[in-house]
């Protein structure tokens, strides 16, 4: 039994390492993630790649908002918006947008916002990819200084910073 | 109950079902090890050097043991690989659920990093865990190439 076993591992880590090295999509032997935040290191997420906007740390992004000169957008649902956001932040639900065209909608919304304003993105935090994705729709859109807080909202909730929320939610 | 787990014709659908599960969730996972290797990335409990080692080896665990299954070869090896991984699976999912972790499980399909499917994947793991444990006492031999 434990004979058969490893004989299927060994064939399985054959046929995986072998299949791996020839497929057009294939990733690396050895990925390079960083698991935990530390508050100071930008979490980055496996599947940005080298054209998206920097991503920054909470000690940068706590920085920004201490600066006051950022906007930050919450591209989560409205309901996890209104229980609790970064204070000032913009709700852009990316799960939920109107229908039609999204230049209209992005013109809407940051209105009178020049292109080169920073505007930081954030979502609940390292699962959630919404704040990669609105950050890409941003800067297809010409929004040209875009950064990404991926730790997002539960990171900043956990280091006990500021949170604004417009109504009691349980939990 | 063993005069249930020893049923010939039980066995055969579970091992069947059991085996069509475990190679339908491979095959994503083998044309897509980044998508595979981000879901795992999501449950922050596999050190980041060994995420994309266990993406690329893993899902062709799952394709041999789920062939191995049906056909009946190497079937007692692939018998214990497949209640270890479900039992796995079921550990992981439970943490991502006491966690509060809002993830795709990465069973079957690629990853969007949304979705509360957790509590849905881990009842359903649980349910194939009692197939996997009745494979594992059943002494029913039929039906198997191997032939014993």
């Amino acid at each position: 039994m434990i004979r058969q076993a490893i004989i299927i591992l060994i064939l399985s880590a054959v046929l995986g390492l072998c299949v791996n090295a020839i497929l057009p999509n294939k990733i690396p032997y050895i990925g390079k993630y960083r698991s935990i935040s530390s508050g100071n290191e930008p979490i980055i997420p496996p599947n940005a790649d080298e054209n998206d906007p920097p991503f920054i740390a909470l000690d940068l992004a706590e920085l920004e908002f201490n600066q006051g000169d950022a906007i930050f957008v919450d591209a989560r649902d409205p309901a996890e918006f209104e229980c609790g956001t970064i204070p000032g932040a913009i709700n852009v639900p990316l799960d939920y947008l109107p229908e039609g065209d999204l230049a209209v909608y992005f013109d809407s919304v940051f209105a009178g916002v020049p292109k080169d304003t920073k505007i930081i993105t954030f979502c609940s935090g390292d699962e959630c990819d919404l704040s990669l994705h609105l950050a890409r729709n941003l800067q297809a859109f010409g929004y040209t200084n875009i950064s990404i807080f991926f730790g997002g909202y539960r990171e900043w909730e956990k280091f006990g910073l500021q949170v604004e929320r417009r109504k009691q939610c349980g939990g | 109950m063993r005069r249930i787990i020893d049923n010939d014709y039980l066995i055969a659908v579970l091992r069947l079902v059991v085996g069509i599960v475990f190679i339908y969730a491979s095959v994503y996972k083998i044309a897509d090890p980044g998508a595979f290797a981000k879901s795992i990335w999501y449950y922050h409990m596999i050190p980041g050097s060994l995420i994309n080692l266990i993406a690329i080896i893993l899902p062709w665990v799952e394709l041999i043991c789920g062939i191995c299954l049906i056909l009946g070869v190497w079937y007692d090896g692939s018998v214990i690989l497949i209640n270890l991984m479900t039992f796995v699976f079921i550990i992981a999912l439970a943490s991502a659920y006491y966690r509060g972790l809002d993830i795709d499980c990465g069973c079957f399909k690629a990853s969007s990093g949304g979705g509360s499917s957790v509590l849905k994947s881990l009842l359903f793991d649980i349910v194939l865990l009692a197939f996997t444990i009745a494979l594992l006492f059943s002494r029913s031999r039929k039906w198997r190439l191997e032939g014993k």
